[in-house]
């Protein structure tokens, strides 16, 4: 290569220079200067990171020759390289291994004041192969963003053993490698096999007794897919693939309010089989869909709630560089967003194009766009005949008698009186639920410009939300009546103003509940400068909050008042007629913008702004998308139209994973060129276009499923397919499975008799043992988490149950497709020793104690294993307990079986 | 507590004794021995709050000289953002040894093994407050749910012990802010967890039975031996079967070895007064330090220290009250390192034994005061852009002070080492490379210094 007689740092330069057409030739003063002072110390300072010489230099900044991008010459101040040296710049300081002498920093100042007098040819880039990341035409070809196709059904020798497509693509394959499926598995571990599957649940023995008593497949598969339990089993999968948590973690682990609701959200769409295509456009855009869907009750919206997913990560504490925290959380929402829907690791490419696949950093800035262009709101989400119904009672409710409490606020030299509520629009607030403006029109602003929640009756719920200004002063101080709200509801007060800064809750303004008004004040600490909007919030059917006045100010205590009267009125009087209202999480789009792409992922080095659009490589139109608003709505669209095929990929490969252990496609979030080639590729394209014709139904595709000659052979491997298919990528036999930690809980609590089988709701406060320690610790939740289901259990990101770590239960922080499946002593431990596990024990034993004793231990492996105990067997426990052993003692040994933790 | 023979009843069916031989093998797996080692075992003495250097290890006379005035320059956003008031260091320094570092008043025992520590006065952090800045220095990323260090250095080298965790974790009622996630395994495979010893009897939780139920255990492991038997029948020749049956064996070994570690009676009463074990100031930590050396002499890879709890103290992080506070914590802990460093070297472990000291970051140079602008009870704020850790023993050169902050303590600005580097350095002092020490998750080759660090070569010895 040329790079070696163009990185002569020791060798004379002029001889080369014939051969260059240089621009302008440098003075000879000025080549001197360069020579001696500042070439020496590029070459021992920065080439090292910077140079042409390297494969991939640090920054793209090649310092080996002429810079025109960092030195503009004449133009120190312009000029980064200098900014850079400096060290006046905190983010931007080389070399980062320490500053140069002065002497050195000098003298590169005086170099470009004189012109950047340069004598070296241009450092080269030697020219390389595009990599596959920005080849998207070749990036197409690829068998994942390939179109669907309609394999035909291959044809098979024994055809007496398949019963439907599923099978013969199975078959078809093995017998391709001269293999045999297993025999069937035994009617009892089909069941129970099934009923795990299904539900998450062992069968009863009445459930058992009556399959063996002949009722057919077919019936207790409509019998598992109409269970309601059957959404809770598979609403938890999802969950592991949105990372869902209740609290943000970090410094407080603070809760995620309404987070529950979207949790709820997930199981009924399961159990009322919602097409798949809707489910992902209400998760990408519940919020604009022009026919949102209504609870069957018809009281509010569920399609918002699907956006809540967003917001499910980490959240900081206090984010000292709000601009990269920010980042980071879109990254995140990237992160989950593609791998969830598309099994694509989008965020690879927030640094750099995608090393693998064909996903540019500009389509991910594209992304980013529509992600910064969309915020989260906590709004009352009631369906519009519920809301009518509330604003009919609210009109009922006959005025109150008062005098505001309203004062004259003399505002001091620099003060700002930035809303006294006299006109909404001013600062673009807006409302949602029945409790404060709509406007002036419902007489609710009164004539003291004084607005308030609970004018009549405290029953009354809604969130005010301003426009967005950046925060101009140091402090804040707020005029505020409010009841002190009760607890009950929500974490934070739910009677508050909450000032919230580059979307992070930053302050909250809270009465004291003494009736009158009062200033609260907050210094801006981190919110100076940055982009805040405030929050008015009443959850309370008990509380009210009337802000007067908010005043931006330099000055640490509240500006004087006079003329201040005592606010006179007859105080709310209870109206309990008044229906409650549902509040959400959700998203809203709102100052819509294109961000600019980030050189190298740092916030700090901008380039140019990259308009909003989707993955080019699944796009069919090459063009842009119009986009109006953030784009999630064209985004949503864009999903279930051009990317449709890898959608129906990823999700029936899911489907099929959480069936048979692994997915036809292992990688199940990575269909990327790292991810592993399904290894029954036709079956999967077989599924996805059913999947896709039957209008997208996920209990239509597992109905087929779960009743193929596949998932009913037995786990029993013979030893020459051992050997010709170690991973069993062929299916020649049912995988042995460990249950996960949830449904090795639940069951505990099925066989023990403490299931608590209600459906929904806020969830239950972990059990926190005395080992468990740390900020944000909450108030311990009893030791059988009230028998609810562990998707009840509350997601605490901080104090998640060490039972369910210990089975490989998932961290809340990616797309989890796939879970871990460890094996470790402290399984052991916990099932030994845990004192959950103890009670259910001691449970299981009580539930017993009515049944005669001859029968007590036929009937636990019964219960427990969905099988009669051996001879042998009952010749131990009788040996067991004969010799101390307590039934609870028996009843803790099962537990411990590996026959109660894995399914055959 | 059950027996032996419990478990042996069950091996002598068969499967159990060759089972433990491969589990054995399988522990002692290595994925990522690359270079010969210097260290085999780590004990980081995390210093959890983030000490100043200004006060311990990094003299600034500057402030001294300019105490009360304003920084002549604009420093950086810090988490309260509230002072650029010099505020010089209450306490005095002096040289010692034959390296002559200078010390600070508050760490008169350990200032006499300097001649055995390299203090690095230029580490660089990434998060200015406590959460992320804790999950960085653990596992070199600001967020949760990554692998802390400690766990992927029982990846990269496998445990060394056969009857407990290769990755502990004393504490004594403080979890630093970010809570145990700073010592998850993250996307590795459970095993390498942390695994948390509390204080006390009973370190370890689900570890041993409640008090009314040892006898029946020992009954009921007898009795799963024998059912389980019938199992591997049913279940037929499955791996994972077999390995959960194993477990049993292992949590019978740990649940021997922990009060056995536990026991400090066979230690002298010279030891325990080196550790300050006699002294109700220094008995806390000296104990932990204690068990740090029991640890590692057991094969136990990484052992991660956490400052203890003091009354009105919340750990090294004083925003107020940093000359009481700093001296509590400094008196806490100094004599319990120093006992740990001497104790490591005369029994011919410090060679092969590293020892880190630090916290998340230092802090600023600035008086924060106390909202009501009273200038008494003056603190400081967080600064992750210079700040001071030393480590010694493992292959660390001794008696070296390596890289600079600025005059005023505010920046580092001479040889930076931040900590994707100090990572990159302890990996290597294992015999590991932090480049080829890698996991496959998410489709990347995930690493504890992500796509940073470079091997600080002046460090090494």
């Amino acid at each position: 290569m040329n790079c070696d007689i163009l990185f002569p740092v020791a060798v004379p330069i002029f001889a080369l220079l014939p051969v260059l057409v240089l621009a302008q030739t440098p003075s000879a003063t000025g080549v001197e200067f360069f020579e001696s002072r500042i070439r020496p110390v590029l070459a021992e300072r920065c080439y090292g990171c910077h140079s042409s010489k390297l494969r991939e230099p640090k920054a793209d900044l090649r310092l080996d020759g002429p810079a025109p991008t960092v030195v503009i010459p004449g133009k120190p101040e312009d000029s980064k390289l200098l900014k850079a040296i400096s060290y006046t710049d905190l983010h931007l300081r080389m070399p980062p291994t320490g500053k140069l002498p002065d002497s050195a920093i000098a003298d590169f100042t005086e170099w470009i004041k004189m012109g950047a007098p340069d004598p070296r040819p241009a450092a080269t880039v030697a020219a390389k192969p595009l990599p596959p990341g920005l080849d998207i035409a070749r990036g197409r070809r690829f068998w994942s963003f390939q179109p669907l196709a309609v394999p035909a059904v291959p044809k098979v020798r024994n055809t007496a053993w398949p019963k439907g497509e599923i099978d013969r693509f199975v078959l078809a394959a093995l017998e391709s490698k001269s293999m045999k499926p297993a025999p069937p598995a035994d009617r009892r571990a089909w069941l129970r096999r099934v009923t795990f599957d299904l539900t998450g649940l062992p069968p009863t023995k009445a459930e058992m007794d009556a399959f063996l008593a002949g009722e057919g497949q077919e019936s207790v598969v409509d019998r598992l897919l109409a269970s309601p339990h059957y959404g809770e089993r598979w609403a938890r999968h999802w969950l592991d693939l949105v990372r869902y948590a209740e609290t943000n973690g970090h410094e407080y682990d603070n809760n995620k309010l309404d987070a529950w609701r979207y949790r709820d959200y997930v199981i009924r769409a399961f159990n009322d089989d919602l097409p798949f295509d809707r489910f992902v456009q209400e998760h990408i855009a519940g919020d604009l869909l022009p026919k949102p869907r209504v609870s069957k009750d018809n009281t509010f919206l569920e399609s918002p709630i699907a956006t809540n997913f967003y917001w499910f990560g980490e959240v900081l504490n206090s984010a000292t560089d709000s601009v990269k925290s920010k980042a980071d959380t879109v990254d995140n929402q990237i992160d989950v967003l593609a791998k969830t829907f598309l099994g694509l690791t989008v965020a690879c490419a927030r640094c750099h194009d995608h090393k693998f696949d064909p996903i540019p950093t500009k389509d991910y800035y594209g992304l980013a766009g529509i992600m910064h262009s969309t915020a989260m709101r906590e709004v009352v989400i009631d369906s519009p005949a519920h809301a009518e119904i509330i604003h009919k009672a609210h009109g009922a409710v006959p005025p109150v008698v008062r005098q505001p409490g309203k004062a004259k606020i003399q505002l001091r030299a620099g003060e700002t009186l930035w809303e006294d509520f006299t006109d909404l629009s001013k600062n673009g607030w807006h409302s949602s639920g029945e409790a404060f403006a709509q406007g002036p029109r419902d007489g609710v602003i009164d004539s003291a410009g004084t607005d308030a929640s609970g004018r009549a009756a405290n029953e009354l719920v809604g969130s005010l939300t301003s426009k967005k200004f950046r925060m101009p002063n140091h402090y804040v101080h707020v005029r505020l009546n409010a009841t002190k709200g009760d607890k009950g509801l929500v974490e934070r007060e739910p009677v508050r103003l909450t000032l919230v800064a580059d979307d992070y809750k930053s302050v909250h303004y809270m009465g004291t509940g003494k009736g009158q008004f009062e200033w609260v004040t907050y210094r801006m600490t981190l919110a100076y400068e940055r982009q805040c909007y405030f929050e008015i919030v009443d959850r309370s059917r008990t509380g009210n909050i009337a802000v007067d006045a908010i005043v931006f100010s330099e000055e640490s205590t509240p500006p004087p008042t006079t003329e201040e009267l005592p606010a006179v009125w007859n105080g709310p009087t209870p109206h309990p007629e008044i229906p409650t209202s549902t509040f959400g999480m959700v998203a809203w789009d709102e100052s819509s913008t294109d961000v600019k792409l980030h050189i190298r992922g740092s916030h700090q080095n901008l380039g140019d702004p990259v308009p909003r659009h989707f993955l080019q490589v699944l796009s069919k139109d090459e063009a842009q998308p119009t986009i109006s608003g953030s784009g999630r709505m064209e985004l949503a669209n864009w999903m279930t139209s051009d990317a449709r095929a890898l959608l129906a990929r990823v999700y029936v490969n899911r489907l099929w994973e959480h069936h048979f252990g692994d997915g036809l496609a292992r990688t199940a979030d990575n269909f990327g060129l790292t991810g592993e080639r399904p290894a029954n590729g036709d079956l999967l394209d077989a599924l996805a276009s059913k999947f896709i014709a039957n209008g997208w139904s996920t209990k239509k595709l597992q109905r087929e499923i779960v009743l193929s000659a596949a998932y009913g052979m037995s786990s029993a491997e013979s030893t020459e397919a051992a050997k010709s298919d170690p991973r069993n990528d062929l299916l020649h036999h049912f995988p042995v499975r460990r249950l996960e930690a949830e449904a090795i809980r639940d069951s505990m609590l099925a066989v023990s008799g403490s299931l608590n089988p209600a459906l929904f709701g806020p969830s239950t406060v972990p059990h926190i043992s005395e080992y468990q320690n740390g900020r944000g610790k909450p108030k311990s939740g009893p030791l059988d988490g009230d028998g609810r289901r562990s998707i009840y259990i509350e997601v605490r990101r901080n104090f998640l149950t060490p039972l369910f770590l210990a089975f490989d239960y998932p961290l809340p922080i990616s797309t989890i497709g796939v879970r871990n499946r460890s094996t470790v002593p402290s399984q052991a431990l916990m099932l030994m020793n845990n004192p959950f596990v103890l009670q259910q024990a001691a449970k299981w034993a009580d539930r017993l104690s009515t049944v005669p004793e001859q029968q007590r231990v036929p009937l636990m492996y019964e219960q427990a294993f969905g099988r009669p105990a051996s001879a042998a067997e009952l010749k131990e426990a009788a040996a067991f307990l004969a010799d101390g052993g307590t039934l609870a003692g028996f009843a803790h040994v099962l537990f411990n079986s590996p026959e109660f933790t894995y399914v055959q | 507590m059950s027996s032996r023979r419990d478990f042996l009843c069950r091996a002598a069916n068969g499967f159990g004794g060759l089972a433990l031989a491969q589990m054995l093998a399988q522990a002692a797996t290595k994925n990522g021995a690359h270079h010969p080692a210097k260290a085999k075992a780590v004990i980081f003495l995390f210093m959890d709050g983030g000490p100043s250097q200004m006060d311990t290890f990094d003299p600034k006379p500057r402030l001294r000289a300019e105490h009360g005035k304003k920084l002549p320059f604009k420093p950086p956003t810090t988490v309260f953002n509230i002072s650029d008031q010099i505020f010089g260091s209450p306490y005095e320094f002096k040289q010692y040894g034959q390296s002559g570092a200078t010390v600070s008043e508050l760490f008169p025992h350990v200032a006499q093994c300097v001649d055995d520590m390299a203090i690095i006065r230029s580490m660089v952090a990434d998060h200015s407050e406590h959460t992320a800045a804790n999950y960085f220095i653990h596992s070199g990323s600001g967020f949760q749910g990554r692998p802390s260090m400690g766990s992927w250095v029982n990846y990269g080298l496998g445990s060394e012990s056969e009857n407990l965790p290769g990755f502990i974790v004393l504490e004594s009622g403080l979890i630093p802010p970010g809570g145990l996630d700073c010592f998850s395994n993250g996307f590795l495979p459970a095993s390498y967890q942390g695994t948390i010893f509390r204080k006390g009897e009973h370190p370890i939780a689900d570890l041993t039975p409640p008090p009314a139920e040892v006898d029946q255990q020992r009954r009921k492991l007898s009795l799963l031996a024998k059912l389980n038997k019938g199992v591997v029948e049913r279940f037929g020749d499955v791996s994972e079967i077999d390995a959960t049956i194993q477990n049993y064996e292992l949590a019978f070994r740990m649940q021997s070895a922990v009060p056995e570690l536990l026991d400090l009676s066979k230690e002298s009463e010279a030891t325990k007064e080196l550790y300050g074990l006699n002294d109700k100031m220094t008995e806390e930590f000296g104990r932990e330090c204690l068990l740090a050396r029991r640890l590692v002499e057991r094969g136990v890879r990484f052992v991660e220290l956490l400052t203890p709890a003091r009354p009105g103290l919340d750990r090294w992080d004083q925003h107020s009250g940093l000359e009481k506070g700093h001296r509590i914590n400094a008196q806490s802990t100094d004599k319990p390192i120093a006992g740990l460093l001497k104790d490591l070297k005369a029994r011919g472990m410090l060679d092969q034994t590293l020892v880190v000291w630090g916290g998340e970051f230092g802090r600023t140079p600035c008086a924060q005061m106390p909202d009501n602008g009273s200038t008494t009870n003056v603190g400081r704020d967080h600064n992750p852009f210079g700040f001071t850790m030393w480590m010694a023993g493992g292959g660390v050169k001794p008696g070296i002070v390596h890289g600079a902050t600025d005059d005023y303590g505010y920046f580092a600005v001479e040889s930076k080492v931040d900590v994707h580097d100090l990572h990159a350095t302890i990996l290597h002092l294992l015999g590991m490379d932090h480049k080829r020490l890698t996991f496959r998750y998410s489709g990347r080759d995930m690493r504890l210094t992500d796509v940073h660090g470079n091997v600080v070569k002046e460090l090494l010895a």
